[in-house]
């Protein structure tokens, strides 16, 4: 196994390598680049500009760029963000604990909801319950997620008792450990809302029917045939072979976990990764955008390869060796 | 020597136009609370902090703002979009500045200056007894840091060296003694004063910084908040991405109110970073944020909640900012492939003043006005904002919608409907059909080129709508010329001159036809030798005797045809008293001097 992990790490260089050089040309071949919106300035003149992009080493050949991108990296210097004027990695770090927040919120949300609801879908098969969650899982995956955000905040504007956006309250340098817990957590409750309802009415769907096949399988027949009590049946026999395509689907998750959700934090002032990345493509902020591709593209790795190694360790059958 | 010396005083400002009289109405019951809360205080406390401050009934209390992004950083040199200057402004100070009412320049760091007989030679006599926010005395050496050290720094990309550069020469900044700083001017350049507005650096700070050649990332939004020292009236002191800003007050700043009382008289500015405009307003509305600009649309939604939620919305007037239609008249080669930048049957059209007309009196800027902006906005004819005032003139040519008036037009031309398919054809049997591009990012003004569109269509013009991101239209402007028709919107001022890059034959965003070698046409000839005579007039009515005729030239040939503007209106909380909205200023440019009601402390 150890020696499986070894080599699924050895591969992934070369595939870094080759993403990062795809997205670094990818976004350098679309027309302009950061400095342009200076261009429109009339109070900045070309020399100036032309300052600018030296400064960025802009005025390069694309791939001397690329490598002295590169060569930065190694020694762990992700480049300067254009647009915030400092280190790629401070833009980051300071808002990287607070995607996490909120990324975690809504995978623990999702995943000890939409789970069991989804086998208490299929062991109810097409009883009232089941037609429920139908209706509400159709519900919340054609709801779209930034009306959803807007409508909450607007019932908490209207209630009170919940904090419009943001992250933390004014006071919160003055609260208590357990207040600043607590403020934190009030904070949270309607991006992860928002953020896990998709989520949970796909996720519900899919266990539904993993579970549903299942349990349509003969070796749940021969269970219940030799007199296993149902609990058995349903979730050791059934459970475990129908889990198997989620902890892929798990894999992926993870890679959402840095990824943020830029709309979700628009609205709710969430001072996450998802905004700032957004405003880092379409203003064409090159290192940034290339940070965050690698951070990305990393995770997915990761993810990918912790998936498979549950997999070995749920389901017998899969052997890398 | 011919010797200026303005008084620091504040000419009585006009009140500004607002949209309803705001009623100030407690209920009396809670302010006899307030009223006893503060008399139990001070009889608690009768030697509180306020015994050095004359006046304790003005001082304390806190301002909750709104911004949509970050900073970008804190560096005034490096750094100069909104975002920026927002929070920049509260700590750096210039040598003038710009009177928020009246629009004139005043002094600021410097408390006079002479200028020789002709021209070139300013002494500024800086104000004694300013200290930066550390404790610093400031001096003239400051100035001409900033200057020599930073702006005119070659290893330091800045636009404010744009803005100090005539031809291609630079000022030549001396320190004559500590509180005097002569600038010697290679030509006459009228703007010098309010150019002069330029925030002046600590050097005690910055030195060494710029001598280890790492000016460029200093003073960044990841610095330490203690390392920002300017002399303006806040300190910042706190700065969480993507949440808030908090700045507190200067205890060492300089000025004083005409009572004599210490300035500034409000503790605190919080900025709250609120990217969605329609989560601030919930804020706005909830209370959280004392202040919040207004879209057109926004404006239905707030006004009835006025009286209930104590706050006044404020219609300031034009915005600066405006919106216009330019057709490509570049008829040069481009390099590449040979061919011409623009389709030759095209720029027949497009070149044709005529067509243009007829263009700017189809465009129903009334339904603009109405639709996109909700009824609040302005038509615009003049290149110069009305908002300007000074500058503006308000005798330009102007086009109405008058759609038959229009067709006459076209149809004297030699543009008909031939062959009855409703599209106009020109002499030559061409149809008209060309693609008008526009920035996708700003929804507002593709919903005005949608309109436009809809009304050209109706003089028989076919019109494909194209909206592309903002990088692509750019490079699309100011280097590759692949445009037909396009929609854009420029951020305006006070000053005519800074627009030169627009107006000159050779400037790079004269979008209608850049970086001409010689003038194409003989009103783009005068109006270059109008900004050059200009910026040498340093005698205000003659030179806005100049920038009126330029104003009047380009609404006669139509290079731009101008569309709207919007109107500049934010809905502020009734808790200040000393408020003087304008559309230059906003509602807080004379901020030093508002303070907060007792009630609301």
């Amino acid at each position: 196994m150890l020696k499986y992990i070894f080599r699924r790490i050895l591969i992934s260089i070369p595939l870094l390598l080759g993403i990062s050089f795809l997205t670094f040309v990818l976004i350098q071949v679309t027309p302009g680049n950061f400095f342009d919106s200076l261009k429109l300035n009339p109070q900045v003149s070309p020399e100036t500009i032309a300052r600018y992009e030296a400064l960025y080493h802009l005025d390069k050949p694309l791939l001397q760029q690329y490598f002295y991108w590169l060569k930065n990296l190694i020694k762990l210097d992700f480049g300067y963000s254009f647009f915030y004027n400092c280190p790629v990695s401070s833009v980051i770090s300071g808002r990287l604990f607070n995607t996490f927040i909120l990324s975690l919120a809504s995978l623990i949300v999702t995943w000890t909801i939409a789970i069991p609801l989804g086998i208490w879908a299929a062991v109810h098969r097409n009883r009232l319950t089941d037609k429920i969650l139908s209706v509400f899982s159709f519900a919340g995956l054609s709801m779209p997620s930034f009306f959803l955000a807007m409508l909450l905040l607007f019932l908490a504007s209207q209630w009170g008792g919940l904090p419009l956006g943001g992250m933390r309250s004014a006071n919160f340098d003055d609260l208590s450990d357990g207040g600043k817990i607590i403020d934190l957590l009030a904070h949270l409750v309607i991006p992860t809302i928002v953020i896990s309802l998709a989520s949970i009415a796909s996720l519900q769907r899919i266990m539904r029917g993993n579970m549903l096949e299942c349990l349509r399988q003969q070796y749940v027949l021969t269970a219940r045939a030799k007199g296993l009590p149902e609990h058995r049946v349903v979730y050791v026999h059934a459970l475990r072979n129908a889990v198997n395509p989620l902890i892929t689907i798990f894999g992926y998750h993870l890679f959402d976990l840095l990824s943020g959700a830029a709309l979700i934090e628009i609205i709710c002032s969430w001072p996450g990764l998802g905004a700032v990345m957004l405003t880092a493509v379409r203003a064409k902020d090159l290192y940034l955008v290339m940070a965050s591709m690698m951070m990305g593209a990393v995770l997915l790795l990761l993810g990918n390869l912790l998936s498979d190694i549950l997999l070995a360790w749920s389901d017998p059958r899969v052997r890398y060796d | 020597m011919r010797k200026i010396n303005r008084p620091h005083n504040r000419q009585v400002p006009r009140p500004p136009k607002i949209l309803k009289q705001c009623s100030f109405c407690f209920c009396s019951a809670r302010k006899s609370f307030a009223f006893l809360l503060i008399l139990v205080f001070f009889l608690s406390f009768p030697s509180f902090v306020f015994s050095q401050e004359k006046n304790p009934s003005k001082y304390g209390g806190q301002l909750v703002l709104a911004t949509t992004s970050d900073p970008r950083s804190f560096n005034p040199i490096v750094a100069q979009e909104t975002s920026t200057t927002a929070i920049t402004s509260h700590i750096f100070e210039g040598l003038t500045r710009t009177n928020g009412v009246t629009l004139k320049v005043e002094p600021h760091l410097a408390q006079s200056w002479d200028i020789s007989p002709d021209g070139l030679l300013w002494t500024f006599h800086l104000r004694s007894g300013v200290v930066w926010s550390d404790g610093v005395s400031f001096s003239a050496d400051d100035v001409v840091f900033t200057f020599n050290d930073l702006i005119y720094n070659e290893k330091i990309p800045t636009s404010a060296r744009d803005a100090f550069t005539i031809d291609g020469k630079i000022f030549k900044v001396e320190k004559i003694d500590d509180l005097t700083v002569k600038f010697t001017l290679p030509f006459k350049f009228a703007p010098f004063l309010r150019g002069m507005s330029q925030e002046i650096l600590p050097k005690h700070r910055l030195e060494r910084i710029v001598q280890e050649n790492k000016f460029n990332f200093a003073l960044g939004i990841d610095s330490d908040l203690k390392d920002i020292v300017g002399t303006g009236p806040y300190q910042l002191t706190e700065y969480l991405p993507g949440q808030r800003i908090i700045l507190k007050k200067n205890h060492l700043y300089w000025r004083k109110s005409l009572e004599g009382e210490q300035l500034p008289f409000i503790e605190k500015i919080i900025y709250m970073i609120v990217q969605s405009q329609d989560t601030l307003l919930l804020k706005f509305l909830d209370g959280e944020v004392d202040y919040c600009s207004l879209r057109g649309a926004d404006y239905p939604l707030l006004k009835p909640e006025e009286k209930k939620k104590n706050f006044t919305i404020y219609d300031s007037g034009p915005d600066f900012g405006s919106n216009f239609i330019v057709f490509n008249q570049n008829d040069g080669i481009n390099p590449k492939t040979k061919k011409m930048f623009v389709d030759p049957k095209k720029l027949s059209w497009f070149a044709n003043r005529e067509f243009r007309r007829a263009v700017a009196h189809a465009i129903d800027k009334k339904r603009i006005i109405d639709i996109v902006m909700n009824g609040l906005g302005y038509p615009q004819d003049s290149a110069e904002s009305p908002s300007a005032e000074f500058f503006y003139n308000p005798k330009v040519i102007g086009y109405d919608y008058d759609l038959a008036k229009a067709r006459e037009i076209l149809e004297k031309s030699g543009f008909t409907d031939r062959n009855g398919d409703g599209i106009v054809e020109d002499k030559n049997g061409y149809r008209v059909e060309f693609n008008l591009y526009t920035n996708s990012g700003s929804t507002d003004r593709v919903q005005m080129a949608a309109m436009i569109r809809h009304d050209l269509e109706n003089l028989g013009m076919k019109v494909n709508l194209v909206s592309i991101e903002f990088n692509d239209l750019v490079s699309r402007l100011v280097s590759t010329y692949d445009w037909d028709a396009v929609m854009i919107g420029l951020t305006g001022g006070i000053e005519p001159h800074f627009g030169k890059n627009v107006w000159a034959s050779d400037g790079q965003l004269h979008v209608w036809y850049p970086r001409q070698e010689q003038p194409q046409s003989a009103w783009e000839k005068r109006v270059d030798d109008i900004f050059n005579q200009a910026v040498q007039e340093l005698d205000e009515p003659k030179r806005k005797v100049l920038y009126d005729e330029w104003q009047l030239i380009v609404s006669r040939e139509l290079p731009a045809i101008y569309t709207v503007f919007g109107a500049n209106i934010f809905a502020v909380r009734n808790k200040f008293e000393n408020l003087h909205p304008t559309s230059f200023g906003g509602a807080f440019h004379n901020l030093e001097e508002i303070f907060i009601k007792e009630e609301y402390r």
